[in-house]
């Protein structure tokens, strides 16, 4: 009996912080929404846009976790200085798709729904964007570092690192670690 | 005692089965080399597996890749310039009118394939929204159904996804000349999809008459804008545009078909 009890009290504590942190992700990625859309309707012009989210999407995204992860398994393989670059980088790769994504002056209406927690420590929250007559299903996934950062944004089902991590894996069979590096920064080099 | 440890059992399985998932495989801590970031190697460590490169079968890469460029080239000195122009003449209100109105005419596509996959509820649902768009939204010009929580969402059921729910896999991937990215099943679910369309029935009924082509050419260019968003949202930025393209092709099938 005293075993039961002393086995059922971890078990409630992690229910209970798994329930307050869902919440405190969920706040966290509305106040980045909030941030991310103050910037958005403001910005006069692309490049100011793009400027001006930088700091923002730094501080709410988690871009070494997802480096690492849509380079997969053979991220064990890069030295550190060629993790780092890679991170920089995929950093302003994403803050461009990211930035390029909005129209200066349109004004997108963001509808939240329940956010669930796949495991801890990690929280996605569904969500419906109404933009420019459309409907949207945009999925963030959270997840608990030192603070609650994005680490994923999956659009009608479409990850971002998902389909980075695709590429990156044909880099990475072609010449390992340098060629994901060189692709990288030709990409970045190059806007297409 | 016994019951104890049966409690202990379950305790430890609920305990691990939440803290792991079993998609990823805890790596050995030592395999965290260059992971410096936060003391939080060993789970680190384990995340590099968490995305899977999502697999298709593309034996015709190389012919693939031809038409893929041809496209681009198509997409980006065609379709573009129309889309922009159709964007620039037509204003948006009227715009948002004839793209509601063509999706609402869509509603047989929809409702069939609810039928054939045996979700009753979602054809209802389906109906309900057609009725409440069709009267309140003069024609399908307006989308009333919007501010229905229950209508708002509905899955739109397309003859793919009716195959996937089947059972049937994707066969190949192919990328179709001016269409795109596609699958031997999905060319499949888009012939039926095409003839489950009322707009494609002017074109069998009264085909000959030019005035025919009007109405099937207006869904194709009310349709373009936002399929050369989605093209540019999913391969502008990507190391290699072919791939970018497969792969969220890949990636958006697989929800729908869970839809």
């Amino acid at each position: 009996m005293i075993l039961r009890t002393f086995l059922l009290i971890p078990l409630m504590f992690l229910c209970g912080t798994a329930f307050a942190s869902t919440a405190e992700a969920e706040k966290r990625l509305q106040s980045a929404v909030t941030d991310v859309l103050a910037i958005a309707t403001t910005a006069p012009d692309r490049a100011a846009l793009q400027t001006s989210l930088r700091p923002v999407l730094k501080k709410h995204l988690s871009f070494e976790a997802m480096t690492r992860r849509a380079v997969g398994p053979g991220w064990r393989q890069f030295t550190p200085p060629q993790q780092e670059e890679a991170v920089r980088l995929f950093t302003t790769l994403i803050i461009r798709t990211y930035s390029d994504k909005f129209t200066p002056g349109e004004h997108p209406e963001i509808l939240f729904k329940a956010a669930t927690s796949p495991a801890p420590g990690r929280v996605e929250v569904p969500t419906t964007i109404l933009y420019q007559g459309g409907r949207y299903s945009v999925t963030y996934r959270l997840e608990e570092a030192e603070s609650w950062r994005i680490t994923d944004v999956v659009i009608e089902g479409v990850s971002l690192v998902a389909n980075y991590r695709t590429q990156f894996d044909a880099e990475f069979k072609k010449g390992g670690a340098g060629a994901v590096v060189g692709a990288l920064s030709q990409s970045v080099e190059n806007p297409k | 005692m016994k019951s104890n440890l049966l409690v202990l059992a379950a305790a430890v399985l609920i305990f691990t089965s939440c803290s792991s998932n079993p998609k990823k495989p805890a790596q050995p801590a030592a395999a965290s080399v260059g992971d410096k970031s936060d003391g939080k190697s060993v789970r680190a460590a384990s995340d590099l597996d968490e995305y899977q490169v999502e697999t298709i079968a593309d034996p015709l890469e190389p012919l693939n890749r031809v038409t893929f460029s041809l496209n681009h080239g198509l997409y980006t000195y065609l379709f573009r310039p129309i889309s922009k122009g159709y964007e620039w003449v037509i204003p948006k209100l009227l715009r948002q009118g004839i793209h509601n109105a063509f999706e609402n005419v869509k509603y047989p596509v929809r409702v069939v394939n609810d039928t054939l996959q045996g979700n009753f509820e979602r054809a209802g649902l389906e109906t309900g929204k057609f009725v409440v768009n069709t009267v309140v939204g003069v024609g399908g010009l307006g989308r009333p159904s919007d501010h229905i929580p229950a209508l708002a969402d509905v899955p739109a059921g397309e003859t793919g996804q009716t195959f996937a729910k089947w059972g049937v896999g994707h066969g190949a991937y192919l990328v179709l000349p001016v269409l795109g990215p596609c699958s031997l099943r999905d060319t499949v679910g888009l012939a039926g999809d095409y003839a489950l369309n009322p707009v494609s029935w002017v074109t069998i009924w009264y085909g000959g008459y030019a005035w025919t082509l009007a109405i099937p050419s207006t869904n194709t260019v009310r349709a373009m804008p936002n399929q050369m968003k989605m093209y540019e949202a999913a391969t502008k930025d990507a190391l290699d545009r072919y791939l970018a393209a497969r792969s969220s092709y890949v990636q958006y099938r697989k929800e729908a078909a869970l839809k």
